[in-house]
């Protein structure tokens, strides 16, 4: 969609609920996508979409184009949603970003066999810290410009390319080595 | 990598690789509950409508994607329409001014209601939520997952509900209770009256009853009957069937519109955002041949969408791109939501009406109406057989490399098909037909559900099929069948059965393929090479049976007498009537019009069976629903014996069944009686959830015409409350089909009555 259609799909969704329903089918297939890549659980990927969409409706009459999309906003709102989550899970550890991959690297590895190297490739993505995990994702599973993740992610350009570099180089690091010989 | 800003990130050849086979794959596709989107829409519309605020001033641009235009044409299908229940109550411990008053006129007593809806009630005041919710009642049972939305009682019911079905839902709309009086903590707050139960009643749409079904023809037993050439050769590049039985084609540019005026093509109406490039137009043409509109110029492999409505195809620019886009049959542009360097050589692909798959660079992409991205795999996708079920998410791929999957989009799951499967071919309910080559020929499976791929055919050796093609109704398959290595002009159509018997000739030329039913069953578009070696695209419209045709004429007897006594018109319905039954009626067998007080209010046919050996009578089961005070109360069925006499069937005979009170226990919907390779199968449908274990072989029986039940092996589909009996009966033999009052609701309520009816071999 045009960037000058989509602003006034936003304006108009301010006021007219069919609008914002036109901009809910339009940005949820990529929102509830984001947010089970983030949470990895159906029901909990549902809760999180719901959340999004809801707080972007009570908020929306406030929202004034950035220069970034409509969308960046909402992948906000899901990053928040889901931290918000996190915070509640109290027996839940987060990596820290100079861990390695977990000890469980060998059963990706196992799997190597009978998935496909796609399947692979993101599972490898799914271990890796949560910062890198969501700039991967945004980067990789998105197609977001760095400009327009650091945004979404509330960080700087220079952090988002720090977390994507660390991201690649370990997944460079810890893939099987017949990755090298590329996607067929 | 091609990427500037990973190309100035990523320096090392080793990074490098890994961000490219990122960048090549995708990850899957989330698990997702068809559902959910359509829920937290619904839930997401309703808020809206409640907070957002109109301004004076509205509208900006003047143009847009046009959501108004293009959603709800895609929302018929994925999301349904929703049935909004409005009711009206009194909540008694709140001030007058804040009593809810809803609009009812449209909505109580709604008819036609689509059987897979939710249901919305709306409140205007503040409700007990918890206590609403647990009070509501659905007759027939029927097990609901029940949400509040702000102030709207969503019911969703946890698969559809019957069709021909009255349904009611009772609830108790009950009040916030009252929060004691700050100034006063010691008071007490006075109880809340308990209201009287709100009744919203609706009837669910009228389903089909075999064989009187839309298409009102069974493929099986079809014929060829007269052709039309609908153009000459090179006319129509290709081309197909709108749901609604007219035909996208695509056609040279410039070709003559309507009253044979030339119509300019790329200068034509602009229908896209680009001026187009035009070598080929899309069309609108009607069965017969006949332009009616130009769609699309400069467009190109049109693709109807399985709701109707809307089409896909593409359109090629100047530069030489091709836009994917979506245009209403108006030819009114929706959108475009993919464009490509070059021009495809193959029709995008539609997934059920929201999703559609196309090739791009040697990769399949699929995207969702709005061109959101939605598939996970990298598939590498040349001249390889594609297909998407008409139901949902599977799509049927023939990579590249010759293996072929189904690919669940919704789970990102693959099911792998046999070994170089191809000519993949969905059905209308669900089913996938595809060919796999031999040495001799070639071997015909079908995956139920797209899963489990099971060979029930082979082509007679030294001969090869290709070009499969569903009849609508699903129970046959049309093909182009010619010797292994011959060109296709020695190509003809044929028929087989969806269990893979009864392989026949459709039509007797020996230069005819690419066959496509027609949604309504009672044409075939093929092409047809010429003298001059062009193919030409043709009709041929299809011959029912005798006995199917002979069905059709007596149903429509039927539906010309029931009107009648529905408008209490005697004299009408009389004439429907021969000598016997006329007798009949007026011996009191069944009552001929409704009894004073009361009112015939509806009826559908619970089955339609052939009796004598020649097509020449039939049994033809009917359920009539009585109201009284404009609230069907009651209903009861007869059936009906209709006798060919002088060109016309008339009743001859006439039983009724007691009347039996709505409301009160599940009840039968219809049956029917269908010959299959294992025997006979009576197949009953029921109006309720039923607890699966009261449906056995001694509540539900087939009886010989001494009262003694018949040997059977029953089967039980809880989700579609349909209960099938796999009996041997002699053909035209008379049954007694009996359920009995064993049959119980999820909440354990029995049959009001047994249910009885005949049951005639075939």
């Amino acid at each position: 969609m045009p960037d000058f259609e989509e602003r006034d799909l936003v304006e108009r969704a301010k006021e007219d609920p069919d609008a914002f329903g036109a901009l809910y089918d339009r940005y949820f297939p990529q929102i509830y996508r984001f947010a089970y890549s983030r949470v990895r659980d159906q029901s909990l990927a549902e809760d999180v979409t719901s959340e999004v969409f809801f707080k972007a409706l009570r908020n929306i009459s406030r929202y004034t184009y950035s220069g970034h999309p409509f969308s960046s906003w909402l992948y906000q709102i899901t990053l928040n949603a889901v931290a918000d989550h996190y915070r509640g899970q109290h027996g839940e550890v987060e990596l820290e970003e100079g861990a390695d991959l977990p000890s469980t690297a060998p059963s990706v590895v196992d799997e190597v066999v009978r998935r496909d190297r796609s399947r692979r490739i993101w599972s490898a993505i799914d271990q890796l810290p949560r910062h890198q995990r969501a700039a991967m994702v945004l980067k990789f599973g998105e197609d977001k410009k760095i400009e327009e993740i650091a945004q979404i992610m509330g960080k700087s350009a220079g952090a988002v390319k720090l977390l994507l570099h660390r991201g690649v180089e370990r997944l460079r690091r810890e893939l099987p080595p017949e990755f090298e010989a590329g996607l067929t | 990598m091609n990427e500037p800003e990973l190309d100035e990130l990523f320096q090392d050849p080793a990074q490098r690789e890994v961000v490219e086979l990122l960048r090549m794959s995708r990850p899957a596709a989330p698990p997702l509950d068809p559902n959910f989107r359509t829920y937290l829409r619904t839930k997401l519309m309703t808020e809206a409508r409640r907070t957002l605020q109109p301004r004076a001033a509205r509208r900006g641009f003047s143009f847009s994607l046009r959501p108004k235009v293009l959603l709800p044409a895609m929302a018929a299908v994925a999301a349904g329409f929703l049935v909004v229940l409005g009711i009206q109550v009194f909540l008694q411990n709140q001030s007058p001014s804040s009593m809810v008053a809803l609009d009812v006129s449209h909505i109580q007593n709604k008819t036609n209601v689509a059987t897979g809806d939710p249901i919305v009630i709306p409140f205007s005041g503040p409700v007990d939520k918890n206590a609403v919710a647990a009070s509501v009642v659905i007759e027939p049972a029927t097990s609901v997952t029940k949400q509040w939305v702000g102030q709207n009682l969503v019911i969703i019911p946890d698969h559809p509900l019957a069709p021909n079905t009255a349904y009611s839902v009772t609830l108790k709309p009950r009040a916030t209770p009252p929060t004691p009086d700050p100034s006063n903590p010691s008071s007490t707050p006075r109880p809340v009256p308990l209201p009287t139960p709100v009744v919203v009643h609706f009837t669910t749409v009228r389903a089909p009853v075999a064989p009187v079904v839309p298409p009102s023809y069974l493929s099986a037993n079809v014929s060829y009957g007269s052709e039309s050439r609908l153009a000459d050769a090179g006319t129509i590049f290709n081309g197909g069937w709108t749901p609604s039985g007219q035909l996208l084609v695509t056609r040279p540019e410039g070709q003559p519109g309507p009253g044979s005026l030339p119509t300019p093509s790329a200068t034509a109406t602009a229908s896209g955002p680009l001026a187009p490039k035009a070598t080929t137009d899309i069309w609108l043409m009607s069965a017969s041949g006949t332009p009616i509109r130009l769609l699309v110029p400069g467009g190109n492999f049109p693709a109807a969408a399985p709701s109707g409505g809307v089409f896909a195809a593409w359109q090629v620019t100047p530069s030489d791109q091709a836009n994917l886009g979506i245009w209403d049959l108006q030819g009114n542009w929706q959108g475009t939501i993919a464009t490509l360097d070059g021009v495809p050589d193959r029709a995008p692909v539609w997934i059920g009406s929201d999703r559609i798959a196309y090739i791009n660079q040697g990769r399949l992409l699929v995207v969702d109406v709005h061109g959101a991205q939605v598939n996970a795999r990298s598939i590498k996708m040349q001249r390889g057989s594609l297909a998407g079920s008409p139901l949902g998410t599977l799509l049927a791929v023939e990579s590249v490399d010759g293996l072929s999957t189904v690919i669940d989009l919704a789970s990102g799951s693959p099911s792998p098909l046999p070994g170089l499967a191809t000519g993949f071919a969905w059905s209308s309910k669900g089913d996938l037909a595809l060919l796999v080559p031999q040495p001799s020929g070639i071997d015909l499976y079908i995956a139920a559900g797209g899963k489990n791929a099971r060979r029930i055919a082979s082509s007679p050796s030294g001969q090869t099929w290709s070009d499969l093609n569903w009849a609508p109704d699903a129970a046959s398959l049309m093909l182009a069948s010619k010797p292994v290595g011959a060109s296709s002009s020695t190509s003809r159509l044929m028929l087989i059965n969806a269990d893979g018997t009864g392989l026949r000739d459709f039509a007797s030329q020996q230069e005819d393929s690419s066959p496509q039913w027609s949604s309504h069953g009672d044409l075939v578009l093929f092409t047809r090479q010429d003298e001059a070696g062009g193919r030409a695209f043709w009709t041929a419209n299809t011959v029912p049976s005798e006995v199917d045709a002979a069905a059709r004429q007596a149903v429509a007897e039927v539906e010309r007498f029931m009107l009648a006594r529905l408008k209490g018109d005697r004299t009408a319905a009389q004439s429907s009537l021969d000598a016997a039954g006329l007798t009949a009626y007026q011996g009191g067998a069944s009552p001929l019009l409704s009894p004073a007080g009361s009112k015939f209010d509806r009826y559908y046919p619970v089955t339609v069976q052939q009796t004598g050996s020649n097509p020449n009578k039939f049994l033809v089961g009917v359920r009539i629903f009585v109201s009284r005070s404009g609230v069907q109360r009651s209903f009861f069925e007869e059936q009906l014996t209709l006798v060919l006499s002088d060109q016309r069937y008339l009743v001859d005979a006439v039983t009724s069944t007691p009347s039996v009170a709505l409301g009160h226990g599940p009840t039968v919907v219809s049956y029917e009686v269908v010959s299959t390779s294992q025997g006979s199968q009576v197949r009953v449908h029921f109006d309720a959830d039923l607890r699966p274990e009261t449906v056995t072989t001694s509540t539900i029986q087939v009886r010989d015409s001494d009262g003694n039940p018949i040997g059977s092996q029953l089967t039980f589909d809880p989700d579609n409350h349909l209960a099938t009996l796999t009996v041997t009966l002699q053909s035209r033999s008379t049954y007694q089909l009996v359920v009995t009052t064993g049959v119980t609701d999820i909440n354990g309520v029995t049959m009001a009555e047994e249910y009885h009816a005949q049951v005639v071999g075939r």
